[in-house]
């Protein structure tokens, strides 16, 4: 008894070293980390035998990890991303997953003889982006793709799975009945209403419970991150027993936690990426081991034709049907649709009808298993390749810095450390500011005052006072010399251009078509204003020859740095011929019906 | 548009001393009358008014100051390589040692524009550059700056 307990943990914790482990290995080939997470699970299943988890048990363990990856993605998506990106990103995760399930079911229909509602049942199935693997394409492995595009991608992911949630269970129930009738239907639609209503709203009053909890407490530090989580799964689980989506109720509360002034930020955000990464290993694990390999060739080649058609097809048009009423460019729109990467929630999704003995629930397991290795293996292996070929990835400007911050309650300084790096400007005798003079200089071990230190030397550690604004000036000094290369100056822009600078002077200086509206605005302003007020890092306006180009965004999200180009770049000029815009849609319509 | 277009072997001056940015505007605003004839003080104010719109120190050690000036007959390009590299206010805080001055007749319009980015697309590589630096005799330099391999790809 004692001796298989011992057994038990040791396969257990076993399995998450060896996902763990397996990390330095995807890192390595670029095989993006939940491939790799899910292979762990598959081979250990195929070890082990299937049976050791049933579908009940990788039900329960996917939706609470699910949960908590939901919560913890809120909880990362600043409000202004979220601004950024709520329309698109809603009419994706509503419109676009119901077109993205329509789509995969049709050769769902032909390929495994289903019937329409079994066919729709496997299109609701992969019909949502999973927001674990999307976060942490998007994230990790040291690119940064445009904000613009980051954040409908990131909502996208966060807000579409209860739709899905929602066709899958409203399909199983039809499959279960038999075939639908139309009181069925519109009672789908009422229930849709009401789960995301309640879901919502039970989101946004347990968030706000959250920050309230954590603020008025004085409850131990270190019990602080458990009292967020325990309490996300709280309303999660009390969300759905009321009939709301508790998958949105748990996003809606991180995004509202994640955006509130909290005590002790710091420690929920470390402990909290520590639990999301536990969560995906143990959702990703559970799943490789409730699948049987065997039971995968004979559905392989539909799998395979299931998987193309919803990479090459249904998310297209899904993504194209969705962004056309938003100002969204070509390439950009083309990004998102790439980037349709599915995870652990379609497979989690596919255990339902297994779950709740829908006929060939297997099928759908296995169908939704081997899509998601497709897309996993497809889209995630070449993320990075596809945003630098559309232009969506934003260059880094400096090298890299050892930084450290600490806010000094109530000062308008910060405390700033900085690990002086051989190669930097600093180390090859570059003064720093006036302003910036260290106070205190550590080499080998002895502390000494900036006078007593002279010189800097690479290995010294420097800590400084600073004004929150100025540190990116400070970086690039102490940063290691990664000189801008050609492709990021074509990126940004030869000439840096000052924000205060006016219109009217550009205007003269280079004879550009300056609007008469535009004159007395500074550059800055212009700016703004062409994009809407909603400035991202890498967007882009032409003006007349020129192209003027957000290069940075200040504290205030103000656009801080500006770029001139003295001929246009062409990062958004158009890849492919495809995913036109609504504007230029309309525009040929009118010009079609002009000739006819 | 090609740089030899622009430039002259007369243009090239291997080794310009200047201690400042101010200096060594003002000494190539001296050495662009020598060749165009105008007047000093109107080349280095124009430079000054576009050096206000924000600095022409593009990075990796190269400057690009440029204007418009009534009265000039054509583009104007004058090259020089610092004999000590000197604060610019350059955007990525390198100091500079390779400037690139280009000056257009206020009727240019857009080949202002189609000099400049010819000029910046020239020094944006890297190994042109390494190569300007690596000598000081003014033909070799001149040979560089309008043969480049940049040059005869556009």
């Amino acid at each position: 008894m004692i001796e298989g307990m011992h057994a038990a943990i040791l396969v257990l914790a076993g399995l998450v070293a060896a996902s763990v482990f397996s990390s330095l290995l995807s890192f390595r080939i670029g095989a993006p980390l939940l491939l790799v997470f899910l292979a762990v699970g598959l081979a250990a299943g195929g070890g082990l035998g299937a049976g050791i988890v049933d579908a009940h048990t990788a039900y329960l363990v996917g939706s609470m990890s699910l949960a908590l990856v939901l919560f913890d993605s809120g909880f990362h998506t600043s409000i202004r991303t979220f601004r950024l990106a709520a329309l698109p990103a809603l009419t994706l995760a509503t419109l676009g997953v119901a077109v993205t399930a329509a789509l995969v079911a049709l050769p769902a229909h032909w390929l495994f003889h289903l019937d329409w509602v079994r066919a729709l049942l496997l299109g609701a199935i992969l019909s949502s982006t999973d927001a674990a693997a999307v976060f942490f394409l998007l994230r990790v492995g040291g690119i940064t793709v445009r904000e613009r595009v980051r954040s409908v991608l990131e909502v996208e992911s966060g807000c579409n799975d209860p739709m899905a949630v929602f066709l899958t269970l409203a399909l199983v129930g039809l499959s279960l009945r038999n075939g639908g009738r139309v009181e069925a239907e519109l009672g789908v639609l009422r229930d849709l209403v009401f789960q995301f209503g309640i879901g919502a709203a039970g989101g946004v009053l347990g968030g706000l419970l959250i920050v309230l909890a954590v603020n008025r407490l004085a409850v131990e530090r270190s019990l602080l991150p458990i009292l967020v989580l325990s309490l996300a799964l709280v309303l999660f689980a009390a969300t759905a027993l009321a009939g709301g989506s508790g998958f949105l109720a748990v996003y809606a509360a991180g995004l509202v936690a994640g955006n509130s002034r909290l005590a002790a930020p710091d420690t929920l955000r470390r402990f909290q990426d520590g639990v999301s990464w536990l969560a995906q290993i143990a959702m990703f694990l559970t799943l490789g081991l409730l699948a049987a390999p065997a039971e995968f060739p004979p559905v392989l080649p539909g799998a395979l034709a299931v998987a193309g058609v919803l990479i090459f097809v249904a998310r297209p048009l899904a993504v194209w049907l969705s962004l056309l009423p938003f100002r969204i460019g070509a390439n950009e729109a083309a990004f998102v649709a790439w980037v349709g990467l599915r995870g652990a929630v379609s497979i989690l999704l596919a255990i339902l009808p297994m779950m709740l003995g829908a006929p060939g629930g297997r099928l759908y397991f296995d169908v939704a298993f081997l899509v998601v290795l497709a897309s996993l293996a497809l889209q995630g292996w070449t993320i990075r390749v596809v945003a630098r070929w559309l232009g969506q990835i934003v260059p880094r400007r400096i090298g890299p810095v050892e930084r450290m911050e600490l806010e000094i309650p109530g000062a308008r300084h910060e405390l700033v450390a900085y690990r002086v790096v051989t190669d930097s400007l600093v180390a090859r005798g570059h003064r720093p500011p006036r302003w910036a003079e260290p106070s205190l200089v550590v080499r080998e071990g002895r502390s000494l005052l900036a006078h007593a230190a002279g010189p800097l030397r690479s290995g010294d550690m420097v800590w400084l006072f600073a004004r929150p604004d100025r540190v990116p000036h400070l970086d690039r000094l102490f940063a290691s010399a990664a000189p801008a290369a050609e492709a990021d100056r074509r990126f940004f822009g030869d000439f840096p251009l000052d924000p205060a600078a006016r219109m009217e002077d550009l205007g003269s200086v280079y004879g550009l078509p300056v609007p008469a509206g535009a004159r007395g605005q500074t550059v800055a302003q212009y700016l703004d204003r062409a994009l809407g007020g909603r400035a991202g890092v890498g967007d882009r306006i032409p003006l007349g020859e020129v192209e003027l180009i957000v290069r940075a965004l200040g504290r205030d999200e103000s656009i801080a740095e500006i770029g001139l180009a003295a001929e246009p770049t062409r990062v958004d000029a158009p890849r492919l011929p495809l995913f036109s815009g609504g504007t230029r849609l309309k525009a040929r319509l009118r010009r079609w019906l002009g000739r006819g | 548009m090609e740089i030899a277009d622009l430039i002259t072997p007369a243009a090239v001056i291997p080794n310009l001393r200047a201690t400042s940015k101010k200096q060594a505007l003002q000494e190539l605003a001296r050495r662009a009358a020598e060749l165009t004839g105008l007047h000093e003080r109107a080349i280095f104010d124009v430079l000054l008014e576009r050096e206000r719109l924000g600095t022409t120190g593009v990075g990796n050690g190269i400057a690009i100051p440029h204007g418009k000036l009534a009265n000039l007959g054509r583009l104007y390009g004058l090259f020089a390589r610092l004999e000590r590299s000197i604060n610019f206010e350059s955007i990525d805080e390198q100091p500079v040692d390779l400037i690139f001055l280009l000056l257009a007749p206020e009727s240019a319009g857009a080949d202002h524009l189609k000099a400049l980015a010819r000029v910046s697309r020239l020094l944006r590589d890297k190994s042109v550059c390494e190569k300007l630096r690596g000598t000081d005799n003014p033909d070799a330099l001149y040979a560089l700056l309008t043969e480049s391999p940049a040059s005869r790809a556009a």
